[in-house]
């Protein structure tokens, strides 16, 4: 139906502030909307979910949520970071909206289907956007009605659609919008006055539409192009993400900067494409020159896209991750990346959250903040730093207005009295985040406990796992997917067992603190050794991370 | 306490009580069971208004039929600002009527062709349509030009008036009765703005256009 090129769908004044333009290009329709960053994203109209159109939906500048139920699409990469019907979850990241590259030249949007990139279109600099013209006839007949067609002080416009006169020059597009629909678009360059030239055009272009569409009544209107919608299943939209091993994704250092007294920020684009969605709370793994590996909280703010924003503390009795980053890593650099992860997944159904930052734990819950501050929900950032000079990322901070409160140099003692303040009275219908090193965190879960929260509502997430692991034990695991019996030995971890057995899950931390190794118990007593399972999960024993933790019973049997 | 005959489906029903929410004035509603039970042709409601037609207001002892009617009065009336019907503007207030009647217009069209395919109303469903399309691309041509010129809003330049509620009803209830609005943008970025006016209420059919609202 059309050459390889870019086609047009939409002007660009088509895309007002947080509007979602609804167009059509060959049969499929296109939901449209702008960012706020200015990106201007090209979509499938349905949501991924039950197949309502997008274009209905609201674009909140960062993310486009749909009417039905709630489902949020991140701006650029597509990818879905929110389902309200699962809070408690995050979102498979293979749920993704279909997207179309785009450019936008000559005041007009254009997209294209094609495998690769056509060359770009051959536009004169500047020039005014006519207002679109719809019609329901077929494209190719209204291209040929067109041709040879004179608009006054233009002269004929040619095959190709472009004309040039005393006025000026024009060029006109037809949008092949179905099998038996167009709209005609185009640019005008021109000394007139803009406004009366645009009114004089839009009447040659309406004659010349009644003209083309009573042609067309002579013809039977051609069958439209069916509709190929791409749809995610029940099942992987209600399972939570998988999680994958090793780090994919290739990154490049854009910006390395002292934020706070030992603690740089990194901002890591992709090398080509976009970035993968994430969500608050997420984090990635770093794949270091010195071959550690490391996970970091991502800080960025909801439809903050183009980039990951990490934040690393140098730490003293660090067993290298964060020297090799403050001391050996340059802007410039690549890193190899893990895909985002979210261990530490924000409810946004709730009446009141409450975030609570030890150091550099702010990272994942400045995430957070952000993303309740753009829906607008109540919530209060309670922030423990050990002197003012080791506040980071002030700005982030400063936009939070009065919902941050910090806490400067408090000694333990004084830390736990504020922590008991915050956490005095539980609300129904509240949730805790909590984020920090370990003895805070030990702190916190104490005294949530005690006032009476209940565990579902705290949520934490350990930088690492700083407690001596007991390996002393021996005993057998019986792996009931796999028909494998095995020996777990004194002095060796599960996972290792399992890696070995090449039977393992994924993993990463290998201390027990990020979630990912975890495995489903089916029969025995697990000997918890983590610190990300909550207490009432570890007492339901039904779970597992296998880097740390061990069996009290003889045997377990787990579910690979 | 005004009190307002309404139904809830009811698109010129709804402009009323968009108007009386935006001025947030407080009113009484008196619900018509248009459909199913068609009582606004029982003798009872007939005895309010003879034409059997919805809404009707009632204010002290003024009673008004006729949606446009109901907005003309309460914007005089109500609206401190005077911005919503500006009795002192001799063009603006009749271009305001000219829009009116196109809003009539829609009301014989878009909304006859709804109570077709939604409420087994016994209407031309293809010739509604047919006549809002006309409609809907005079709408839009007039809404593009209008951006151009700076303006947000069918008449006044810098804010909406009672034109623009009583337009809007019916061309965002449309596609209920089989006439897309695809193909008419401007029209769409406008009733997003007229969604985003401080006070704007939603009814079946109609979503808001922020979070939280």
């Amino acid at each position: 139906m059309h050459d390889k090129t870019w086609v047009p769908v939409a002007n660009s004044t088509d895309l007002a502030p947080h509007h979602v333009f609804q167009g059509r290009l060959m049969g499929q329709e296109l939901a449209i909307w702008r960012a706020d960053d200015g990106h201007v994203n090209v979509w499938e109209n349905r949501c991924l979910h039950r197949g309502v159109r997008l274009s209905i939906g609201i674009n909140t500048g960062s993310e486009l949520v749909c009417q039905y139920h709630g489902w949020r699409y991140a701006n650029r990469n597509a990818g879905c970071t929110y389902i309200p019907a699962h809070p408690a979850d995050a979102p498979a990241r293979t749920i993704c909206s279909k997207t179309w590259p785009v450019i936008e030249t000559g005041g007009l949007i254009w997209t294209h289907f094609e495998d690769r990139d056509p060359p770009l279109p051959e536009l004169p600099e500047g020039g005014a956007a006519l207002r679109p013209l719809p019609l329901a006839a077929a494209p190719e007949m209204v291209r040929e009605s067109l041709a040879g067609l004179a608009p006054e002080g233009f002269g004929p416009l040619d095959e190709t659609l472009q004309a040039r006169g005393p006025a000026g020059s024009l060029h006109l597009m037809v949008q092949p919008a179905d099998a038996g629909r167009a709209v005609i678009r185009g640019i005008v360059q021109s000394d007139e006055p803009e406004l009366a030239l645009l009114r004089r055009l839009n009447l040659f272009l309406r004659s010349a539409r009644d003209q083309i569409l009573a042609q067309a009544a002579l013809t039977p209107a051609p069958e439209p192009i069916p509709h190929r919608p791409e749809r995610v299943s029940e099942e992987l939209a209600e399972m939570p993400e998988m999680v994958s091993g090793p780090a994919r994704l290739r990154v490049q250092v854009a910006k390395k900067e002292l934020v706070a007294k030992d603690i740089v920020a990194l901002e890591l684009e992709p090398l080509r494409g976009a970035l993968p969605a994430s969500q608050p709370g997420a984090h990635i793994d770093v794949a270091l020159p010195n071959g550690l590996l490391r996970q970091y909280s991502l800080v960025n703010a909801p439809g903050e896209t183009g980039r990951y924003v990490i934040g690393v503390k140098r730490e003293p009795e660090s067993t290298g991750g964060s020297a090799a980053i403050h001391d050996s890593l340059a802007e410039g650099d690549l890193l190899a990346i893990s895909e985002p992860r979210n261990n530490f997944t924000l409810r946004r159904d709730v009446e009141e959250t409450i975030l609570v930052a030890g150091g550099i734990g702010v990272t994942p819950l400045l995430s957070m903040a952000a993303a309740l501050k753009d829906d607008g929900l109540p919530f209060r950032l309670h922030y423990f730093a050990g002197s003012e000079e080791q506040i980071a990322f002030g700005e982030r901070l400063a936009a939070l207005g009065d919902r941050l409160v910090n806490y400067i140099g408090l000694d333990p003692e004084k830390t736990a009295l504020a922590l008991k303040g915050i956490l005095k009275s539980p609300a129904p219908h509240a949730q805790v985040y909590v984020c920090g090193p370990a003895p805070m965190l030990d702190v916190t879960r104490a005294t949530a406990a005690e006032a009476g929260w209940p565990d579902a509502a705290v949520h934490f997430e350990y930088f690492a796992n700083t407690r001596e692991i007991d390996t002393s034990s021996s005993f057998r695991i019986e792996l009931a997917r796999s028909a494998v019996t095995l020996e777990v030995p004194a002095g060796r971890s599960i996972l290792s067992v399992l890696q070995e057995a090449g039977v393992a899950p994924p993993s990463s931390c290998c201390q027990g603190a990020c979630g990912t190794c975890m495995a489903r118990v089916i029969e025995g007593e697990p000997d918890h050794q983590d610190v990300y399972l909550s207490e009432a999960e570890k007492a339901a024993g039904d779970k597992i991370l296998t880097c740390v933790s061990r069996a009290k019973s003889d045997r377990l049997i787990l579910d690979l | 306490m005004i009190k307002l005959y309404d139904f809830d489906l009811s698109g010129n029903c709804y402009k009323v009580r968009l108007l009386l929410g935006i001025l947030g004035l407080e009113f009484e509603r008196k619900n018509v069971d248009f459909f199913p039970g068609f009582k606004h042709r029982a003798a009872e409601f007939l005895a309010v208004n003879p034409l059997g037609q919805l809404p009707v207001l009632e204010d002290g002892d003024l009673s008004l039929r006729d949606s446009h009617a109901i907005l003309v009065y309460l914007a005089s009336k109500y609206d401190g600002s005077g911005r919503w019907y500006p009795t002192g503007d001799a063009a603006l207030l009749g271009e305001i009527q000219q829009w009116l009647s196109l809003a009539e217009g829609l009301t014989a069209t878009a909304s006859a062709a709804r109570l077709a395919e939604g409420m087994d109303f016994d209407f031309d469903a293809e010739a509604a349509r047919k006549g809002a399309y006309r409609l809907f691309d005079v709408l839009d041509e007039h809404l593009w030009f209008r951006e151009r010129e700076g303006s947000d809003w069918i008449c006044a330049p810098a804010h909406p008036t009672i034109a623009d509620l009583a337009c809007f009803p019916y061309v965002m209830l449309s596609e209920e009765g089989g006439v897309s609005r695809e193909d008419y943008p401007a029209i769409r970025r406008w009733t997003d703005r007229v969604k985003r006016i401080p006070g704007f209420s939603v009814m079946p059919g109609i979503f808001p256009a922020q979070l939280g609202s």
